[in-house]
């Protein structure tokens, strides 16, 4: 019983911890960005002002139950990352449910949270939400593909499926995996860029293009849900990377600079890039991030 | 009187006492059916005995029948979709014509398949096997609809198959001597070579046109569309899984023995992912939701398929496992389908849409079965999907890991699509009608799926018995080391714990429903889905802003190449070729008699001149 | 024992030559009569070969002369056997053809009734003798019984047919002739059991061009390929219950013949092989021409000969696993071609072309019509649970015993051939729409067409389902035939004789 409660305990502060990260990582990237183009940009912490005001807003009118059902879905592929995903190496507050799943479980949680929110978008009725959920769709599985491809590299170099395994090998190798699978670091990182839909994947919820996408028809609570959702799963998939190929993080300022690297990445090449249509950023995901997954497993298996 | 032979009894009598009975009355012939299928489904579960076996022989052969623990995996599933499916075809029949030949028929189609699974010897194997194909092709052709192009090519098919079957049957009855399956088990290793080649590929044959398996799959989609929705579900749930019964034994007993086997069951679990993958994509072109299912039982079945090639014990489970799960969500989901046919009449997505108020409850079901065949946990397509990726990662099979994965995320397009084109999006003032399925149709519809549900936390459930069937098979036993109830391990020892993480999910969405429900959901009002954020202007009632068209056309683009084949293509142009050679062939009969006496003098001159060469 | 065999001949005749007499005293008679007469047959020959199961062949000598100077009839078990399936077809015939014309003239009936008295007695006749001469006369009777029956429609169609018939039987007359002269010639006796006895003295040449000659000859009547085309017209053109008599009763004389050539009377080693071969060739034709097919008889003829080519293709696998396969499969043939002739010629019965596209939707007019042809169908493409499946499966054991894998591969290709033609066919009754504006009126079967079609019908259920009630006949005849020197030892040592 005392240890549920811990447990229990430990999950939530990761979340926010998580949540807080998360949010004050995409305000910062709303800064570098403006800076980038020239211009002053919000302050860092406007998202939490966002949020808050988000927050304490009613809504009038509702869509049906689907539309409450799926940002429900959605927290819950979110805190379900966060969980699994070993956040601080060999902390007891933040084991949660490290030893509970695996990458695989990983993957497919990770895709249930897209398909909720698409499910709740559906309800409303607005056609342009259910453009968006295809478009978003598609582009998935054009990501996917490498970024398994990567994972199964992995897999396959150190025979385990579990993340806290992977993080065990490279502090007893000493070289994070970033340098001694350097083809699936690549393939991974050009995958990554599909996930955060900055530019050129941002096709999904075009804000110049579409009226929002998926997150059309969601105001109030339902908008605060989704971006806080948004943020812990920003969160997740950042400690993913830093676990990953990193080597994990011992403590908060560690991981916290760790993955702000990795943040960079997508946001700066965000700011450079147009935007890409559906039918083109699959085949770019199926061009070069194919082949460096190709090499990476070719490097497992030979090595 | 054996137990054995009074389930048989019960089905058979029953099948004439439905059609009988249904002339006279409408609601007893309804209760004879019902009792025709629960009946011998509780004899079955309580009475007999796994390994008793009755004898008899008949025109020479010594027939055997009892059940396996291996055959007890797919009894259940036959069992449990077709009572299901049953008491959700009687309500969802009603009103249609030839109801008492429908309802007879079905019972043979279950008699069948519990006597295929039934037989230790090949001759009633394959008797049971040609029932079951005569019964089910009797249901697709019920409807009368393009009976020559879909009816007559899924009987060919599976003629094509179950004669390659029956010449592997014969062929084994001269070299052994024996027509009992467990004979032919212990004396292939001992077969020469070409044999041992040629009865399994002879084999498969037939067990891979029942199962769908590229390029014999060609009659699925028709033959799927076209039979009554109630008996789809046990045509999609339960027979193809007689084809993935055949194949495990021809896998297992037969080819694992040889050391060349191995090369057959890598051809065949690619055969396997390659259907997944052809049968993902063309289910996300299909606007009608008929063969949407149809296509994805296809792609499904191939999952199995590979699973079963692998032939190592996760994957052997993995497919297994699948094999029930898929019974179990494709049987609801047909269901569904039949439900909404029943009530808006058409099963088209361009067409209807919108229903998930009208018809909530199918809603729920379908929504359990769309993330179930997803493979999202926690329902139990996760547990067959998860042990699937890690037997192939164990056991070095990568690219068709990737194959296989690339099927899997593919899927989710197609899930959307479904539920999407149903019961999402604009609510249209046509179809403002429509109301709920009947009770009767429903509950079997939700049984279902929350079953999926409570074998996705308790995965241990149905991994006992298909652990007794594989240990049978030959496999050491895997609990413990493989799964426990509801844990379940890779080869590294890697583990996915249900019940934590069941907890955790149902604890994250119950308090996130709350919140964003409880304050305010009384005092919110429900608008319609005209009432929508569209720049500033709000959509009039009569304006069609239902999206359903070219769904997923951005993805087709990105496709495009792979789907430029169709095998469906190359089977008609053989086809066609053959009927022109006949046609040749016909004109041998010239009718003109003088041409027919000169045949006979030639004949004759023939044979008199090569006497010689002919006879002594 | 009711009688001996001989009446089996003696009386059909002796009924045919007295109908006309009888008529004129009460038109009635000519219908009953061949009734009374063929359900005698059909009872005598049961008994006797009840008898002959338990006990051994009976030979009969006719006039006094003993073999191997004289005639005599050979009831055995496998002619038995024959001989009872025959007259047990000959009175479903009757049966199904009592109403005949019935209200149309009196002369054309007469006639038919005659005609096929003849016919059954010839083919009887064919059977249970054992004397080649005999044989020859005894076809030759069927053949003028078939001819008229043949053009009994007077029409132009009906002509044409009968007379290539007529053409295509004066050739096998002429065959026969001269094989049975080059066999008397060189070893001076007509007797079968004789002769069978002797051949091994006959010089080897003369041996094969008789052997030749002979199967040239009855092949011609047995359908073998290419020596059957008269066969598809005479089965369209007939009535359909004659249809039936000649798919169920003619073609298996000939088919005896032809084995009674091969098996006991000649040693020529090749012979079955032959058989084989050309039984092959018969079924493959016959069965894809089928396929092309637009009339409804045409179709059951060609699927006709190809059933007989299979059972020559049983024959030919030369075991005695094969001759039973063979006999099985003539018994169910026996049994499901008519059925389907009987159920085709209601279907398509006010039809002026008997075209299978007119036959569209009639289930629903004529529901036990139809439900007869589908049985039907299924029956004789195969499927278990009914009649067709055992004997399909027992060619399929004989052919692997023997590790023929080629032939079970085209067996059973042509089966799947099969099985798209009956379907289509099927397919048409039920799904398609009845054509309200064509001038077919559904024509529902009489009473005792019913009756007779469901007495095949109980059949095919029966011997599906319990295929053990007819096996053990079935292995006695095939024994029967495997061993030519029992025949020859009965027959000379006048085994178990009746003298008239």
């Amino acid at each position: 019983m005392e240890s549920i409660g811990y447990n229990i305990m430990g999950g939530i502060i990761t979340v926010i911890v998580a949540f807080v990260v998360g949010l004050t990582y995409m305000g910062l990237s709303r800064k570098i960005t403006a800076r980038i183009q020239n211009r002053k940009g919000p302050p860092f912490y406007q998202n939490f002002i966002d949020i808050f005001k988000l927050a304490s807003k009613t809504s009038a009118i509702n869509h049906g139950f689907m539309q409450h059902i799926g940002p429900a879905f959605m927290m819950i592929t979110s805190i379900m990352s966060v969980l699994i995903v070993p956040v601080l190496t060999g902390e007891q507050w933040f084991s949660n449910l490290n030893f509970h799943g695996d990458l695989i479980f990983l993957l497919y949680i990770m895709v249930f949270g897209p398909l909720g929110m698409a499910l709740g978008a559906g309800q409303t009725g607005n056609p342009n939400s259910a453009i968006g959920v295809t478009r978003g769709l598609s582009q998935m599985v054009g990501f996917e593909i490498p970024w398994v491809m990567a994972l199964v590299a992995l897999m396959m170099q150190y025979h385990t499926t579990s993340i806290v395994d992977l993080i065990k090998v490279q502090q007893e190798q000493g070289v994070w995996l970033m340098f001694s699978s350097p083809f699936a670091f690549i393939a991974a990182v050009m995958a990554m860029l599909g996930m955060f839909r900055y530019s050129p994947f941002d096709i999904v919820g075009a804000p110049t293009e579409l009226a929002s996408g998926p997150v059309s028809e969601n105001g109030g609570k339902y908008l605060f849900t989704l971006m806080s959702s948004n943020s812990i799963f920003a969160f997740a998939k950042l400690t993913l990377y830093v676990d990953l190929f990193l080597g994990g993080a011992g403590n908060i300022g560690e991981l916290l600079l760790k993955t702000f690297a990795i943040y960079l990445i997508p946001m700066l090449y965000g700011t450079v890039s147009p935007r890409y249509r559906t039918e083109q950023s699959i085949k770019y995901f199926w061009g070069w991030p194919l082949f460096f997954g190709f090499l990476a497993i070719l490097q497992a298996s030979f090595f | 009187m054996e137990m054995i032979y009074l389930i048989f009894i019960i089905f058979l009598g029953g099948a004439g006492a439905t059609y009988l009975l249904g002339k006279i009355n409408d609601i007893l012939r309804d209760i004879i059916f019902l009792a025709t299928l629960l009946v011998p489904s509780v004899l079955f579960l309580t009475q007999v005995s796994i390994g008793e076996t009755v004898n008899f022989t008949m025109a020479g052969f010594s027939f055997q029948w009892g059940i396996t623990y291996f055959s007890t995996i797919f009894a259940y599933i036959v069992l449990g979709v077709g009572v299901f499916a049953g008491i959700y075809a009687v309500k969802a029949m009603k009103g249609k014509k030839n109801l008492n030949f429908f309802f007879a028929n079905y019972l043979l189609s279950i008699m069948a398949m519990m006597g295929i699974l039934f037989s230790r010897d090949l001759v009633s194997f394959f008797i049971f096997w040609e029932i079951m194909t005569w019964t089910s092709y009797l249901m697709v052709v019920f409807n009368g609809k393009d009976v020559q192009k879909v009816g007559i090519k899924y009987f060919i098919f599976s003629a094509i198959g179950a004669y390659a079957m029956l010449m592997a049957i014969v062929t084994t009855y001269s070299l052994t001597g024996s027509m009992m399956i467990d004979s032919l088990v212990a004396a292939y290793p001992g077969f020469d070579f070409s044999m041992q080649l040629l009865i399994p590929i002879l084999l498969l044959i037939g067990f891979g046109v029942k199962s769908a398996m590229m390029p014999l799959h060609v009659w699925a989609p028709g033959a799927y569309s076209h039979a009554p929705m109630a008996y789809t579900s046990v045509f999609s749930g339960a027979l193809s899984k007689m084809g993935i019964y055949g194949m495990v034994i021809v896998m297992v007993s037969l080819v694992s023995h040889v050391p060349e086997g191995h090369w057959f069951r890598e051809i065949i679990a690619w055969m396997g992912g390659i259907t997944a993958v052809m049968g993902t994509l063309w289910a996300i072109k299909q606007d009608d939701a008929k063969k949407l299912l149809a296509y994805s039982s296809v792609a499904q079945l191939g999952y199995i398929i590979v699973g079963v090639g692998i032939g190592t014990p996760l994957a052997m489970m993995s497919g297994l496992f699948l094999a029930v799960m898929h019974g179990l969500f494709k049987g609801t989901l047909f269901m569904a389908v039949g439900a909404i046919e029943r009530q808006t009449g058409t099963t088209n997505f361009t067409e209807v849409t919108g229903l998930i108020r009208k018809m909530p409850w199918t809603f729920l079901a379908s929504l359990f079965a769309i993330i179930a065949l997803a493979g999202i946990p926690p329902l139990g397509g996760f547990i067959g999907k998860w042990m699937l990726y890690e037997s192939l990662i164990g056991s070095e099979h990568y690219m068709l890991v990737i194959v296989i994965f690339f099927s899997s995320t593919a899927a989710f397009l197609y899930c959307y699509k479904f539920l999407f084109g149903f019961f999402l999006g604009q609510e249209e003032k046509e179809w403002s009608h429509v109301k709920e399925a009947p009770a009767m149709m429903v509950v079997p519809m939700l049984v279902l799926a929350v079953s999926t549900f409570v074998l996705g936390v308790f995965p241990g459930l149905i991994l006992k018995p298909i652990d007794a069937g594989m240990q049978m098979l030959g496999y050491t036993s895997t609990q413990g080391h493989f799964w426990e109830l509801s844990v379940i391990f890779n080869d590294w020892g890697n583990q996915v714990a249900m019940q934590p993480i069941v907890y955790t999910i149902i604890g994250i969405f119950v308090f996130f429903l709350a919140f964003l429900t409880i304050k305010g959901y009384k005092e919110t009002r429900y608008v319609t889905t005209k009432d929508i954020s569209s720049s500033g202007e709000v959509p009039k009632e009569h304006e069609n802003l239902t999206f359903a068209v070219n769904f997923m056309q951005p993805f087709f683009r990105a496709v495009e190449p792979l789907m430029r084949r169709q095998i469906d293509k190359y089977y008609n142009g053989f086809a066609n070729g053959l009927e022109a050679l006949f046609d040749f062939t016909r004109k041998i009969y010239t009718g003109n008699g003088q041409t027919y006496a000169l045949y006979a003098i030639i004949f004759a001159v023939l044979l008199l001149l090569f006497k010689n060469n002919l006879f002594g | 024992m009711v009688g001996s065999p001989v009446l089996l001949i003696a009386i059909p005749l002796l009924a045919a030559f007295l109908i006309p007499l009888l008529g004129m005293i009460w038109k009635e008679l000519v219908r009953i009569i061949p009734g009374l007469v063929l359900a005698y047959m059909m009872v005598l020959s049961a008994s006797l070969l009840y008898y002959v199961l338990e006990n051994g062949p009976i030979i009969e000598i006719l006039a006094g002369w003993r073999p191997p100077l004289g005639i005599n009839l050979v009831f055995s078990p496998l002619t038995g056997f024959l001989t009872t399936i025959m007259t047990f077809l000959g009175f479903i015939v009757w049966l199904f053809s009592y109403r005949f014309k019935r209200n149309v003239e009196f002369e054309p009936a007469k006639k038919y009734f005659i005609f096929l008295m003849m016919l059954i007695a010839g083919a009887v006749g064919i059977v249970l003798t054992g004397d080649i001469f005999n044989q020859f006369v005894f076809i030759e009777i069927v053949g003028i019984s078939a001819y008229a029956l043949t053009a009994f429609y007077t029409g132009r169609n009906a002509a044409e047919a009968s007379f290539k018939y007529l053409l295509m039987g004066s050739l096998s007359a002429s065959a026969l002739l001269i094989a049975i002269a080059i066999i008397y010639s060189q070893l001076g006796t007509l007797n079968m059991a004789d002769i069978a006895n002797n051949i091994h003295l006959m010089d080897p040449n003369f041996k094969v061009i008789a052997l030749i000659l002979f199967i040239v000859g009855i092949g011609i009547e047995a359908e073998i390929f290419p020596l059957n085309g008269w066969a598809p017209d005479a089965y369209t053109e007939a009535p359909g219950p004659i249809g039936a008599a000649f798919a169920g009763i003619v073609v298996k004389a000939g088919v005896y013949a032809m084995v009674r050539m091969v098996f006991t009377l000649f040693d020529v080693s090749g012979a079955t092989e032959f058989l084989l071969i050309i039984g092959l060739v018969t079924l493959i034709i016959a069965e894809t021409t089928a396929l092309r097919q637009e009339k409804l008889k045409r179709m059951l003829a060609y699927s006709s000969i190809g059933q007989m080519g299979l059972v020559f293709v049983a024959f030919g696998i030369g075991t005695v696993e094969g001759i039973f396969a063979a006999l099985f499969l003539m018994l169910n043939h026996a049994i499901i071609k008519p059925l389907l002739f009987f159920s085709g010629s209601y279907l398509v019965f006010n039809s002026k072309d008997k075209k299978i596209k007119e036959m569209n939707g009639l289930g629903k007019y004529m529901p036990m019509t139809a439900a007869f042809f589908a049985l039907g169908s299924f029956a004789i493409v195969g499927l278990p649970p009914f009649a067709g499946f055992w004997s399909k499966l027992s060619i399929l054991t004989a052919a692997a015993n023997e590790g023929m894998l080629l032939i079970i591969a085209l067996i059973l290709m042509v089966s799947v051939v099969e099985i798209v033609y009956y379907f289509r066919v099927v397919n048409r009754i039920y799904f398609f729409k009845f054509d309200k504006a064509s001038t077919v009126i559904p024509h529902k079967p009489r009473i005792n067409a019913v009756f007779a079609m469901a007495v095949l019908g109980i059949l095919i259920l029966l011997i599906g389902f319990y295929p053990d009630a007819v096996t053990g006949v079935l292995h006695k005849a095939s024994d029967d035939l495997m061993n030519t020197q029992q025949y020859i030892k009965n027959v000379l040592s006048l085994g178990q004789t009746l003298t008239n």
